[in-house]
């Protein structure tokens, strides 16, 4: 047994699955005892919050600050103008405020902003211009106003009579420090509920594990039994089996999954009974694997020994069938727990997976992030993260599974 | 041996793939070669060693077939897209979602959104209506009639025609023709016929240019509901008394078989007729002898040649297809509407430029079935109301395309000020609750006596633990988040609600037999009977009473106090008296909350795209010109002012 492991372990491909898969483990672990935070709960007010650290604006403006010479990188006016923005500029001037084409020069930000703001105003209604086009230059004129103006922002409060009374000017050199201010941290974001998806995806990923460990046990169990029923008993039994095995196998599992779920209901669609749901469904082809190892093995010699013995059938099933196979078991489980992951992703995202405000899964907060179009938005950090990990989840269990293979197939053996 | 077996493959090889290329081109009334094909190649599998070839061979042939088939449908979809050349044809997006089913008004299960959607603000691109409503001014604007007047009594409604008015194979739309379209509802029992029979009596034309429509009369000789009368005005399509003789005829008579016929040789008075349909696009095309280019009506024709959608699949298609171009006009739900043009800078824009980017009007509301044990409760069905986190619906459900309730405190009414003056917004205002209040729905079930008495952490009222479904339709993407917020609240105050998402047919027999716990649907827009039609919505026993109710009163709650206000707001028009009997219903509302308004909304999403066509109705454009995605109600006058971009 422990030289078993040790090969185990020798094998490069089982230990780079190994790694992914406990560093996975124990961040799922480890990560919840330093972040106590409800993963479900739902912090930001609005859709797919960018991947940051905020900080509060009120105790930033109120705290002490400090006042940092720190040269400015770019004027803000440079910052507003770029090369679009430009011709944008340029072909308003020469279409709707009629300045001839020879009197502007783009390349000179200040020129240029001097004959917008003699021609531009926001109030009029010029024609030629679509909507959108009318707003966007709006908008322009709003952020050339607010960079031409001289540094300082004047906070007021409103005294008894609600008049505002100049509290305090901020100015452009004033720095804060940010452990002065309370903040948040979103490694990940926020996902169209504004849940940290950090802190969700971890909870996610611990759920879908377990999903999947519970439908890998299952499907396992049952594959095992029925596989270790049928190839050792054969006959009638075999038939039987193998006939409702291959009724199985023909209907497409994923089929079967799906109505099962929607006749369970919302109700009791928690983690285990999605788990129990994945394993009932999924276990014909280990029923077949393992029956086809068990009839190899059932004309063995140490095999018939036992029979003459008189050892009861469980017996030698159990200890003389199934040490022999029981590498194979092990990998089969493996691969269910991997194809479990897959299918609870994929109940959840057309809708039929655990309840949403009960638990996180990795293949619920892809639905939603589908439905709020996070892949249009360019929200990546909604769901690309998560098809990371699940790929990565398969990804190592399933290298795990050729490396126990290249160990115990004599056939692939080195 | 070796050359027999050579033939022997060769031969079954050639009989298989000409078999599966039968098969795979002779289709459906071929069906003897269809079996035969499988059966060939496994023969070739049981004889031969190396049969699997063949049967690759013969996969091979079939997938090449079908790929040809599919080429061939996608060429003739793009050559139905050359025939509507982009700068004259208007793209409408999330309207249609299937295939159109059929043209007929009277159908009860008509999936046409490209043409029909007969309500306050009827679609009038091929059927019309007699007055257009437009939802900014609240006021009827002529069509296929002229004017209408209440006699003195308020018992009979005279509407003039306009004698310029023509049907589509060139025959006056006369007075006869508005008779014997409502008698023929009438007749049928359509669910317009069976909804108008019980507050109109009957037509009657005068002459060819006028019809009057008598009102059904109460014990105490007044109408019973004048103002329903009035919105048969916008809400009725006007069909042709000789087309639908030809209908009833071909159709026996039969109530169901009228109410099932396609018409789609309908003679219709609309300025476009059916063109394209099919299962990627519908198109209608635009009638040149349209009668409205009379100068009594538009006096032109409307721009667009062609008005086509295409069938997207979901949202995300048809939102995709808008920021490309593809889309003209789109009534959808765009999550962070404003990144389209302040981050990817395309030529998009809604009614407003800032949240919440529509003209709201309605309020998506969630209803309580009050026959369940538990929700006849009033302190459970508050508290519920009151831990909700709305904020956090409209910011993010909503995506903040919605006034929140802080600035427009909860009533009957919605969020426009032609509907909240009819409100004492001061006199329920103790009514009002906090923005997800746990701790005061907690101590309100405290109160009551409704607690955790067994420890699993949700209160029982009779040993029985609330336990609640919320549903609507899957696929609703801002309801279905907005289910999942109020369940998050349940949970807070140890109230178990499970969101149930079932497709929408499913969703809708549950909602209209009153067969679920709590479920979403969204009030009445604008309209003339507003706010009255809020107010039926919540309360309206009638409704309740309906076998089928798809009008409001969903959970089937009763009270006398609301049902006499109901009865008195129809014939009242006194304005103090009204805005006395409004403060109460809402007072009602929010003390007893039989239903709970969730945001608000705009009856549609408007977001348009300026790449080929411009001069979209904008909120500051002055024009009066409701964002009714230029085909409803008085919104389609957009289509007479569309401009190419230069």
């Amino acid at each position: 047994m422990k030289n078993t492991i040790k090969q185990v372990f020798h094998s490069g491909k089982f230990l780079f699955g190994f790694c992914i898969f406990m560093a996975i483990l124990l961040t799922v672990i480890i990560y919840p005892i330093f972040v106590t935070a409800d993963p479900l709960q739902m912090i930001g007010q609005g859709n797919f919050f960018k991947p940051g650290t905020y900080v509060s604006i009120e105790e930033s403006a109120l705290s002490k600050s400090y006042t940092l010479q720190i040269p400015k990188q770019f004027s803000k006016l440079e910052a507003v103008l770029d090369i679009d923005t430009r011709s944008d500029i340029q072909q308003f001037l020469i279409n709707q405020a009629g300045v001839a084409e020879s009197e502007i020069d783009v390349t000179d930000a200040d020129s240029l902003v001097e004959l917008w703001k003699a021609n531009y105003d926001p109030n009029t209604k010029y024609s030629g211009l679509t909507t959108a086009k009318r707003k966007a230059l709006k908008r322009l004129d709003g952020q050339i106003t607010a960079a031409l103006k001289d540094s300082g922002v004047i906070i007021a409060e409103k005294d008894e009579e609600g008049n505002l009374a100049q509290s305090k000017v901020i100015k452009d050199t004033d720095y804060v420090n940010i452990n002065d201010v309370s903040k948040k941290t979103f490694v990940l974001g926020t996902d169209n509920f504004g849940r940290d998806v950090l802190t969700e995806l971890i909870a996610a990923t611990k759920s879908s594990l377990k999903i999947g460990l519970l439908a890998g046990i299952i499907a396992t169990a049952i594959g095992l039994l029925l596989g270790l029923l049928a190839g050792y008993m054969g006959g009638l039994a075999d038939n039987i089996i193998i006939f409702v095995t291959n009724l199985f196998t023909v209907i497409p599992s994923f089929v079967i999954l799906i109505l099962i779920s929607y006749s369970v209901g919302d109700k009791a669609r928690g983690i285990a009974m999605v788990g129990i749901i994945i394993g009932l469904t999924s276990w014909p082809w280990t029923t077949r694997s393992v029956r086809s190892q068990v009839i190899s093995l059932r004309n063995r010699d140490h095999v018939n020994l036992s029979k003459l013995s008189g050892h009861s059938m469980f017996r030698i099933i159990f200890t003389d069938i199934l040490p022999y196979i029981a590498s194979y078991v092990v990998m089969a489980m493996i691969l269910q727990i991997s194809s479990g992951i897959l299918a609870e992703a994929q109940l959840s995202m057309i809708g039929l997976g655990p309840a949403t405000t009960k638990t996180a899964t990795l293949g619920l907060m892809m639905q939603w992030a589908m439905q709020y179009s996070a892949h249009l938005n360019g929200s990546w950090w909604a769901y690309f993260p998560v098809v990371i990990l699940i790929a990565l989840i398969s990804f190592s269990l399933n290298l795990m599974n050729t490396g126990m293979d290249q160990v115990f197939n004599p056939q692939l053996r080195d | 041996m070796k050359k027999n077996l050579r033939k022997v493959m060769s031969l079954l090889c050639v009989s298989a793939m000409t078999l599966s290329m039968l098969a795979g081109c002779g289709g459906g009334s071929d069906t003897t070669t269809t079996t035969e094909a499988p059966a060939a190649t496994e023969e070739a599998s049981t004889e031969a060693p190396a049969a699997e070839e063949t049967t690759e061979a013969a996969e091979e042939t079939t997938e090449e077939t079908t790929e040809e088939a599919a080429e061939e449908t996608t060429e003739t979809a793009s050559s139905d897209a050359d025939s509507t050349p982009r700068n004259e044809t208007l793209y409408e997006a999330g309207q249609q979602w299937g295939t159109i089913n059929d043209w007929n008004p009277m159908s009860a299960n008509s999936n046409n959104g490209l043409a029909m959607a007969a309500n306050e603000q009827s679609r009038v691109l091929v059927y019309e209506t007699l007055f257009m409503f437009n939802s900014l001014d609240g006021n009827l604007y002529p069509l296929l009639g002229t004017e209408y007047s209440w006699d003195d009594a308020q018992t009979e409604l005279t509407v003039k025609l306009n004698p310029d008015a023509k049907w589509s194979d060139g025959t006056q739309v006369t007075a006869e023709d508005v008779k014997y379209t409502y008698d023929t509802h009438v007749k049928y029992q359509s669910s317009t016929g069976a909804d108008y029979s019980t507050y109109i009596d009957s037509f009657e034309a005068v002459d060819d240019g006028t019809v009057v429509i008598k009102a059904k009369l109460g014990d105490d000789g007044k109408a019973v509901n004048p103002l329903k009368v009035t919105a048969f005005l916008n809400n009725v399509y006007i069909m042709q008394k000789a087309y639908l003789q030809t209908v009833e005829e071909r159709n026996g008579e039969d109530a169901d078989a009228v109410k099932q016929d396609t018409m789609e040789d309908m003679v219709h008075s609309g300025p476009y007729a059916p063109y394209i349909s099919n299962d990627q696009k519908a198109v209608i095309i635009r009638d040149d002898n349209y009668w409205g280019q009379a100068p009594s009506m538009w006096g032109k024709l409307p721009v667009p040649k062609y008005i086509a959608h295409t069938i997207y699949k979901d949202n995300a298609a048809g939102q995709v297809a808008l920021s490309q171009g593809e889309v003209d006009v789109c009534q959808q739900f765009i999550t962070d509407v404003q990144n389209l043009w302040l981050e990817d800078g395309l030529p998009i824009s809604t009614w407003l430029d800032d949240a919440p980017y529509g003209a709201c009007e309605v309020m998506p509301s969630m209803f309580f079935n009050v026959e369940r044990p538990g929700l006849d409760k009033k302190e459970v069905r508050r508290a519920i109301a009151m831990a909700v986190d709305y904020e956090q619906i409209i910011a993010s459900a909503m995506s903040g395309q919605s006034p929140t309730f802080a600035d427009y405190p909860r009533s009957v009414v919605g969020p426009t000020d032609g509907e909240r003056k009819y409100v004492d917004f001061d006199a329920i205002a103790d009514l009002q609750w906090d923005n997800a209040d746990v701790d005061g729905a907690n101590a309100l079930l405290d109160e009551a006596g409704i607690v955790d008495t067994d420890g699993d952490g949700i209160r029982e009222v009779d040993g029985t633990n609330l336990s609640f479904k919320a549903e609507c339709p899957t696929g609703w993407s801002d309801w279905n988040a907005s289910m999942e917020i109020v369940a998050a609240a349940g949970e807070k105050i140890g109230i178990d609600i499970q969101t149930y998402f079932p497709e929408a047919s499913s969703f809708y027999d549950d909602m209209t037999t009153c067969n679920f716990d709590i479920c979403m649907w969204s009030t009445p827009g604008a309209g003339v009977m507003n706010p009255y039609s809020k107010g039926m919505f919540y309360f309206s026993e009638e409704y309740a009473k309906l076998p089928s109710n798809w009008s409001g009163n969903f959970g089937h709650y009763m009270n006398d106090d609301a049902e006499a206000i109901l009865e008195a707001i129809p014939t009242e028009t006194d304005e103090a008296k009204l805005k006395e009997y409004y403060t109460e219903l809402s007072r009602i509302l929010l003390d007893e909350c039989p239903a709970v308004a969730l945001m608000y909304r705009p009856s549609l999403f408007y977001a348009v795209n300026e790449s080929v066509w411009t001069n979209y109705p904008a909120a500051d454009d002055g024009r009066n010109i409701p964002p009714t995605d230029c085909t409803d109600g008085y919104g389609i006058a957009a289509l007479y002012d569309l401009e190419l971009v230069q």
